[in-house]
């Protein structure tokens, strides 16, 4: 597991993830609406929450089958401390702990940009990138050039100072 | 019932993908922005094309969902702003948390503690969106 799966099988895979769900659930892909269905359940009294929630419900259990996924390869491989690392330019010496409680707050801040930024722009790296490029969306196509934007930015001038 | 375990095995399997590939690790979120590997762009660029390909032959072929129904895929909204604000913010937290939305909800179950922090602060991102959502230009 120290080598990931190659792109050009991974890829694919994740390509067929659209046309399966499709098929079977007749969903377009994407996940981070699971996060205004919580906060409706949460919160319903927010204006932004009080909307017709079960067209989101799936998911949920979408979310639910990704922790469960996280949680098997804990399971079977451990914390993925040693796996996913092949060091990284100068993240060498974070590589094992940078999934430490001591990072909380700076993933803390990221959490917030992420849950804040896709609804916002209204889709994430699912909604946009796979599900919204493939079909040439402009939409999509305008928020994933800005993804990378954004993330150029704070991967090379943030981090460093962050981490 | 049958619906629930079909798409809680889909997002177990779309998890693991993601895990097998590494493309939750936070060093491969780095490694793209830095360009030293062409491992996340292949991903994402043949990701793409399976799904752009797939989305061409439902439609040619007017592919049926298991329950009958025509398969109908409708792109997002377009709104500029948000999409160009919203998404340069995204970007930033996707950098620097090294997780997009899917990744998330896989560390909570890899990494619990961080992964609930990140859960924590996507849902308090969002309770933030919705508080000022008729501030935020479109």
């Amino acid at each position: 597991m120290n080598t990931p799966l190659a792109w050009y099988f991974a890829g694919p895979l994740i390509g067929l993830m659209v046309p399966i769900l499709l098929i079977l659930r007749e969903k377009q892909l994407g996940i981070s609406s699971s996060y205004r269905f919580v906060g409706a359940t949460l919160l319903p009294k927010l204006k932004y929450f009080n909307y017709s929630k079960n067209q989101d419900r799936w998911q949920i259990h979408f979310a639910l089958g990704l922790v469960l996924s996280g949680f098997a390869a804990f399971q079977l491989f451990g914390a993925f401390d040693e796996v996913v690392i092949q060091p990284i330019l100068d993240y060498e010496k974070a590589a094992v702990t940078i999934y430490d409680v001591k990072n909380g707050l700076q993933f803390f801040l990221g959490g917030i940009l992420v849950g804040f930024g896709a609804r916002y722009a209204n889709g994430c790296t699912a909604g946009h990138c796979i599900m919204g490029v493939s079909q040439f969306a402009t939409s999509s196509i305008i928020a994933t050039i800005s993804f990378f934007v954004g993330g150029l930015i704070g991967s090379l001038f943030i981090n460093p100072i962050l981490f | 019932m049958f619906k629930f375990i079909i798409t809680l095995f889909l997002g177990f399997a779309f998890g693991s993908i993601l895990l097998a590939s590494q493309a939750f690790s936070w060093f491969r979120i780095q490694e793209m922005f830095h360009f030293q590997s062409f491992h996340m762009f292949g991903l994402l660029f043949s990701a793409i094309g399976t799904s752009a390909l797939f989305l061409f032959i439902i439609k040619k072929k007017k592919i049926k969902s298991i329950h009958g129904n025509q398969i109908e895929v409708k792109p997002k909204k377009l709104e500029l702003k948000a999409n160009i604000i919203g998404g340069l913010i995204f970007g930033l937290g996707w950098s620097i948390s090294g997780a997009c939305s899917a990744p998330v909800y896989i560390l909570v179950g890899l990494h619990w503690q961080i992964g609930l922090i990140l859960l924590a602060g996507a849902f308090t991102g969002t309770v933030i969106y919705g508080a000022f959502i008729n501030k935020l230009p479109r």
